[in-house]
């Protein structure tokens, strides 16, 4: 009896702490979320922009588009800071691990949050770039940074392709990993050249290759954004469904526990009463 | 003047959707006026500032790098931050600008850190003269 009441007091004490934690992910999500919309019109206005320029010309041609042999890979994964969120960290990782492990030479890796250094880490990637503790005080220099870094590797050759790996937010119960081409950037061949008559100063070529940087950063700030809205949704959830779960065994620990009580009580009646018995 | 739609984005946010009779902006090549019914028309931008007159009056914004888009029916700025001259915390920006100065001094061998610490000094250089101008 004194056992079923010591795990109702810790299955207690542990609710508490998976309550009190849903309620910090809900209103860090909330911010979250606003934060990721918040950079979207941004982000969809530079690539509007960008592909008006890329179908402008026929002869169009930059460093950014041009396609190689994907031998040197560069992957750049989000994932969170802390566990206890469910399936968020592990399904993003399996994924990039699943991709990674597919071509001949390992990728180099980028890695942002804690959880996806240690993990790649761990598994003798080459970490070209650690970023701890990134995902919630993100500012757009940081991004920057990271994008300087994987476009400075691809300009050099030392990578022929640029991949990232993120949760996107899909509704408050759903986030997928998903993964995305940063580079080369895809360009769709023009057909007919589209005389819009749009001045370019000083060149189509030059404006693009000064749009790509600003792109690929507000890519992974976007990426970074919409992993942390996730991140934090799907702890929500997992401590929702952990202080639900909790709620349950305290049930069934007290029913236990009012069972044994009673059927004690019982027992020394029994005992009180047959004694009694004896006794006349 | 005939006012033109002119919106800024930064990733941040939505900095200036409205209407303006005239905008001046600094281009990788220059200085460029753009009125009502201007040509179609795409360029960079440094490190620099930003006027807009709006009821007559210019007011003077500090922007980092970014790309200007005008067509016919509206002008775009995307930028990596924009202030208006008010805005900014001026106290910041010499902070910055003396803390880059260090860097240069310190990273003089080192090509990425040295070109790093340039531009943000551009960048904090550019507050304080816009801070000026208000």
């Amino acid at each position: 009896m004194k056992a079923i009441k010591r795990r109702i007091k810790s299955v207690g004490s542990t609710m508490q702490i998976t309550k009190a934690m849903e309620l910090v992910s809900s209103s860090k999500l909330r911010k979250a979320k606003e934060k990721a919309e918040a950079g979207r019109p941004y982000f969809e206005k530079l690539y509007e922009m960008m592909t008006e320029i890329a179908e402008s010309k026929k002869d169009f041609d930059s460093p950014f588009t041009e396609k190689r042999e994907a031998e040197n890979r560069l992957f750049i994964v989000i994932a969170g800071d802390r566990g206890l969120a469910g399936g968020f960290n592990s399904n993003v990782l399996k994924m990039a691990l699943a991709e990674a492990e597919e071509g001949k030479n390992k990728p180099k890796i980028i890695a942002i949050g804690k959880k996806s250094i240690e993990f790649f880490a761990k598994r003798g990637f080459e970490l070209v770039g650690e970023y701890p503790l990134l995902a919630e005080t993100a500012k757009t220099a940081d991004c920057a940074d990271i994008a300087t870094l994987a476009i400075e590797m691809f300009k050099r050759g030392e990578t022929d392709q640029v991949k990232i790996f993120y949760t996107t937010f899909v509704s408050p119960l759903v986030q997928n990993p998903i993964s995305m081409d940063i580079l080369p950037i895809y360009k769709e061949d023009v057909e007919e050249e589209n005389n819009t008559l749009i001045t370019y100063d000083p060149s189509p070529e030059a404006v693009f290759n000064r749009i790509v940087p600003k792109f690929t950063m507000s890519l992974i700030y976007c990426a970074l954004s919409d992993s942390y809205a996730s991140e934090q949704s799907a702890r929500r959830n997992a401590m929702e469904n952990a202080t639900d779960n909790a709620e349950k065994m305290t049930e069934e620990l007290s029913l236990k526990y009012n069972r044994a009580r009673q059927e004690k009580i019982t027992n020394e009646i029994n005992e009180i009463v047959s004694g009694a018995n004896a006794l006349q | 003047m005939t006012p033109f739609k002119l919106e800024i984005y930064t990733p941040d946010r939505l900095f200036f959707d409205g209407e303006t009779e005239n905008l001046i902006v600094r281009t990788t090549v220059g200085d460029k006026g753009i009125l009502a019914r201007h040509e179609d028309y795409v360029a960079a931008l440094p490190i620099g500032k930003l006027k807009v007159k709006i009821d007559g009056n210019f007011k003077i914004a500090a922007i980092s790098e970014g790309t200007i888009k005008v067509s016919r029916d509206k002008t775009v700025i995307l930028t990596q931050s924009c202030e208006w001259a008010e805005e900014i915390d001026v106290e910041r920006a010499k902070a910055a600008k003396a803390k880059a100065e260090e860097r240069m001094k310190q990273a003089e061998n080192d090509e990425k850190a040295y070109l790093l610490a340039e531009y943000k000094l551009k960048r904090a250089i550019n507050r304080i003269e816009t801070w000026d101008l208000k």
